[in-house]
């Protein structure tokens, strides 16, 4: 009946055993899975790296409409330093301006406004529209804020990237 | 017969390693996630120096190799 262990002599006990080599060879092939995936960051986004790119890259400032096009509660997507750097533009029920990247801090989904805040479907994250705080959902950190000006003639330009606001400020 | 075993500084070390590793990808993805991407030429150059350390202790060290 148990002829295969004849055939076959392996001790299953030793079979199972694994060395520290072996696992420090492992734990070596994870290191390296890190490091291809910071790599793989570097080379999925070097397009939005500064300017490299003389022929696509555009101005810090950039013209995205004009106040009347959008009502407030409304909201304008607009890609900004490339065509991958997609944004939105968001007229506030009070009459204020915001922009923020539509790239949610969680996991990079895309948000949108709904009309009171910015949500991200894809973990039922939420932010804020005053600062872009996280208020729901598994992001921690605030999302990117564009700096929004609204000129005299009516034309909304954004301008660089505001600086993130302190976690605490949110109380 | 005596068996080569790898030493456990050495296994401490690439552990550690990994730790870094870990910290330093979630650092970086946080900040891709940001739209800050200036760290990440560092980053990867830290992440690969990791690395090939790690790749070295593992597969090219035989003088860790301790006695059991």
């Amino acid at each position: 009946m148990a002829g295969w262990k004849t055939l076959f002599p392996v001790d299953l006990a030793e079979e199972s055993r694994l060395s520290r080599r072996e696992f420090a060879r492992f734990l070596a092939l994870v290191s390296a899975g890190f490091t291809g995936g910071i790599g793989y960051l570097m080379a999925r986004k070097r397009p939005l790296d500064g300017a490299p790119d003389p022929a696509s890259a555009r101005p810090l400032d950039l013209e995205v409409c004009r106040a009347e096009d959008v009502a407030p509660g409304n909201s304008l997507l607009f890609t900004y330093r490339d065509p991958q750097d997609r944004c939105v533009l968001i007229h506030t029920p009070g009459g204020d301006w915001r922009a923020y990247r539509q790239t949610c801090t969680h996991l990079g989904c895309a948000v949108r406004w709904d009309g009171k805040g910015l949500e991200c479907p894809c973990h039922n994250g939420y932010f804020e529209v005053e600062q872009g705080f996280p208020i729901q959902g598994p992001p921690t950190r605030p999302l990117s804020r564009l700096r929004v000006e609204v000129e005299a003639d009516g034309r909304v330009w954004v301008r660089g990237d505001l600086p993130k606001p302190a976690t605490g400020s949110l109380a | 017969m005596n068996k080569a075993a790898f030493t456990a500084a050495a296994l401490a070390v690439i552990l550690l390693i990994v730790l870094i590793q870990a910290y330093l990808f979630d650092t970086v993805l946080g900040a891709v996630l940001d739209g800050q991407r200036s760290q990440l030429a560092g980053a990867l150059a830290v992440s690969a120096a990791l690395t090939a350390v790690a790749l070295y202790l593992a597969f090219k060290a035989p003088g860790l190799d301790g006695r059991r």
